[in-house]
């Protein structure tokens, strides 16, 4: 198991990954964003310092039915967030100036609201190509506190076929930047994970996106 | 005189926090506006060698000071109402500050406290 020694989160957060923790969110779900970079950082070498405010985490969809296994809501609200609705009815919490939300992945390529995730008790944006990131994952132990997070190979690949499909430039290029800080990390699983999205067929990969990758790597 | 060379990833991240803190300034006034407004207020009254409490939500409505009486019955979920519109508040405070300090920064005309349209 990975440990982690140096990686600090404001206390908003900490306090938000501890609880996520404890109700075995990250059994299966996992943070994702610019806040797995420090995790990276320290495992791997991979030095990339610039973070948004708002923490990102991808959830892991279980059968519909399945029954609520923890109120993340209210979870959340008692630690003193404040949730709000986002754009087309995505829900979001906040607090310290810190923007929570949950992604999960979307299968096809028919855009759909946000999605209702009984299992937890939020809504939670459906965006492609999260299986990527969901279907290899690893965990680390930070102050007694387990968080799942992607494989940075799946990191890298999945920021890869993001970027292209950005509305923003400067959301691309965070992306490419993203990937730069990884490619000195050396992923010794990206065929794996390449072979993985080629497989899928999911309108995601291209010939052009393999050449970008083989050009980092 | 040197002028420092402009990052533009540094300045994208800002104009990106930026927006998204206007965003969430707009969400959480919206929601704010949705909760009662004022304080609440308990007057004491003895009767008969008892006290009694009754309690009140103070507002100001239309320049007057408007006391609303709060059955019993109400009262908790009043207080969690108040309770949360102060939450709301003071993570508001927060994020005009931050839209404040981004504006000054990324040189942008100051907008910081009014609502976003």
């Amino acid at each position: 198991m990975n440990v982690l020694r140096t990686v600090h989160f404001p206390p908003p957060i900490s306090g938000l990954l501890r609880s996520l923790s404890e109700v075995g969110f990250f059994d299966r779900s996992l943070l994702i964003g610019s806040w797995v970079m420090p995790l990276y950082q320290e495992l791997y070498g991979a030095r990339y310092l610039l973070r948004t405010l708002d923490v990102d985490f991808a959830v892991h969809l279980a059968h519909p039915q399945k029954q609520m296994r923890a109120d993340l809501e209210r979870l959340i609200t008692d630690l003193g967030f404040i949730d709000f609705m986002g754009a087309e009815g995505l829900q979001k919490f906040t607090a310290g100036g810190y923007e929570v939300e949950f992604i999960a992945h979307r299968p096809g390529g028919r855009e759909i609201a946000a999605l209702a995730i009984r299992e937890w008790n939020i809504n939670a944006l459906p965006l492609p190509f999260i299986s990527i990131l969901i279907d290899f994952s690893e965990t680390a132990v930070l102050d007694d506190v387990i968080i799942r997070f992607p494989i940075p190979e799946a990191f890298f690949v999945h920021k890869l076929i993001v970027a292209p499909r950005r509305l923003t430039v400067e959301k691309r290029e965070k992306d490419l930047e993203q990937c730069t800080a990884l490619k000195y990390n050396g992923p010794q699983n990206l065929d794996k994970v390449i072979c993985y999205t080629w497989e899928r067929k999911r309108g995601g990969p291209s010939g052009e996106f393999e050449e970008a990758a083989s050009a980092i790597v | 005189m040197k002028v420092a060379e402009k990052d533009n990833a540094v300045r994208d991240l800002l104009e990106e926090e930026y927006r998204r803190s206007r965003d969430v300034l707009a969400a959480l006034s919206e929601k704010a506006a949705r909760y009662p407004k004022g304080s609440l207020n308990v007057r004491k009254k003895a009767y008969k060698g008892k006290e009694y409490a009754y309690h009140y939500l103070v507002a100001r409505e239309q320049g007057r000071v408007v006391n609303r009486h709060i059955p019993k019955a109400e009262l908790p979920d009043l207080r969690r109402q108040l309770e949360q519109r102060d939450k709301c508040r003071k993570e508001i405070q927060a994020y005009r500050k931050r839209i404040a300090y981004l504006e000054k920064l990324l040189q942008l005309p100051r907008r910081g406290g009014e609502p976003y349209e």
